[in-house]
């Protein structure tokens, strides 16, 4: 079963970091931007089934609905990225995340607070306090909890 | 004790400590002298010096002169374009005299392949052809070497760029990975030259075109390899068509895996021999 998995999210909070950790287990301090859209691909086992995501890691932007809709269209899940350092990528997170469901209305999302090795219990208890989405704290750096967030988006989208 | 032998034994009492140091400083300016004058002794000390400098120099480099370097030569360059031409004509000359031997190589090892099948009932069919049409044999020979082939078919989801069927001689690449940039190079040209209704329908590249058939919900991407005729196309977008008709439409409404498969098989069935009836 093969199914296409966008991942959005302002530049710079580390989307391709995350997918390079996820598919080769790999991370590089060195940030290269992403221009339009780079796929990879990987193939995930759980609870007897086997799934080929597609994985689309689409250039960062401040504002989802300025980004082109095609590279988004026929996604049947989403990974929201935001940076746990930086508050303008989760300010308006509500309606980021409104606008990718109005827009695939099937698609579950899987929301991800990356950077997590970057700040304090402290600095990433205030940030949990300010957003009222469910999301999970990651590090592409270390890899915590970063398969696991594929694995639940996959379990989403059976 | 006389007064001159007293002076001497006070001057000895306040000076002894003064006799010392110049004594111990006379030493030292010895040493420094020794190690100034003897080139082995300074080289040991000033080599750790230098090749620290010369470490940090060389990682410095291009910031420090880059740019300097790069105006100097684009200078040069302009200002001696004739001595630039000569220098680089004999290099150039021999690289592009050393393709084109080797592709007549290639195209006389080809065309002796083929003369060596001159009774084959493939070469009277040649024969007989340009006795009709008035074609010299040689060039239909050559047409023939290089006339076009399917290398492979794509069946693409539109929008999402999954994979619906596919269809290789090869199956050198991954095929899941290509349908998905397909898709997103198309997404983008027709993003970036937006037009009602406007659809990218070829990209070339190298001896390779990908001849690319919008339908509705999928599109078709051909592999093609060789020259692209007239015919050729014509007769692929009828197949194409054909095929679509016939198995898409039949087969769309199938399961995943079970539609993957009667796209496969319909591929086989329409493509497998389709250079050989050209």
């Amino acid at each position: 079963m093969n199914k296409k998995v966008i991942l959005v999210g302002h530049f710079g909070v580390g989307k391709t970091s995350v997918v390079q950790q996820f598919v080769y287990s790999k991370f590089s301090e060195k940030y290269l931007t992403t221009i339009g859209v780079k796929i990879d691909k990987k193939l995930v086992k759980f609870d007897g089934y086997q799934m080929t995501l597609l994985i689309w890691d689409i250039a960062g932007e401040t504002e989802q609905n300025s980004v082109s809709k095609s590279y988004k269209l026929g996604s049947h899940g989403i990974i929201y990225v935001f940076d746990l350092t930086r508050p303008s990528t989760y300010e308006n997170l509500e309606g980021q995340i409104e606008y990718l469901k109005t827009l695939l209305p099937n698609a579950p999302i899987q929301i991800l607070g990356n950077k997590k090795d970057l700040i304090s219990e402290e600095e990433f208890n205030s940030v949990k306090e300010s957003i009222t989405l469910p999301f999970k704290a990651t590090s592409a750096k270390t890899g915590e909890h970063v398969e696991e967030a594929f694995i639940d988006l996959a379990k989403a989208m059976l | 004790m006389s007064k001159g032998l007293a002076f001497d034994k006070l001057r000895e009492i306040l000076l002894e400590k003064d006799w010392e140091e110049r004594e111990e400083f006379a030493q030292k300016l010895s040493d420094l002298d020794d190690q100034l004058n003897s080139r082995n002794r300074l080289e040991e000390k000033i080599q750790p010096i230098l090749d620290d400098e010369r470490e940090s120099l060389r990682h410095r480099f291009p910031d420090l002169f880059g740019p300097q370097i790069t105006e100097t030569i684009s200078k040069q360059i302009r200002e001696s374009q004739d001595e630039v031409v000569e220098a680089l004509y004999p290099i150039l000359g021999r690289m592009i005299k050393k393709y084109i031997t080797s592709e007549i190589e290639k195209l006389s090892e080809k065309v002796d392949e083929q003369m060596k099948l001159a009774f084959s009932w493939e070469a009277w069919k040649i024969r007989i052809k340009a006795w009709f049409t008035g074609t010299p044999q040689k060039n239909m020979i050559i047409s023939k070497l290089i006339e076009p082939k399917i290398e492979e078919i794509f069946i693409v989801e539109k929008q999402s760029g999954m994979l619906m069927g596919s269809f290789s001689k090869n199956h050198s690449v991954d095929q899941d990975m290509i349908a998905a940039m397909l898709t997103a190079i198309k997404a983008f040209v027709e993003d970036a030259f937006k037009g009602e209704t406007q659809e990218l329908d070829s990209i070339d590249y190298d001896n390779y075109k990908i001849v690319i058939k919008n339908f509705k919900s999928f599109f078709i991407a051909v592999v093609t390899s060789g020259g692209m005729s007239m015919a050729f196309r014509d007769k692929l977008d009828d197949t194409l068509l054909d095929f679509a008709e016939k198995v898409l439409r039949k087969a769309k409404d199938a399961d995943e895996e079970v539609k993957q498969e009667r796209i496969t098989s319909g591929l086989e069935q329409y493509f497998d021999n389709f250079d050989k009836n050209e």
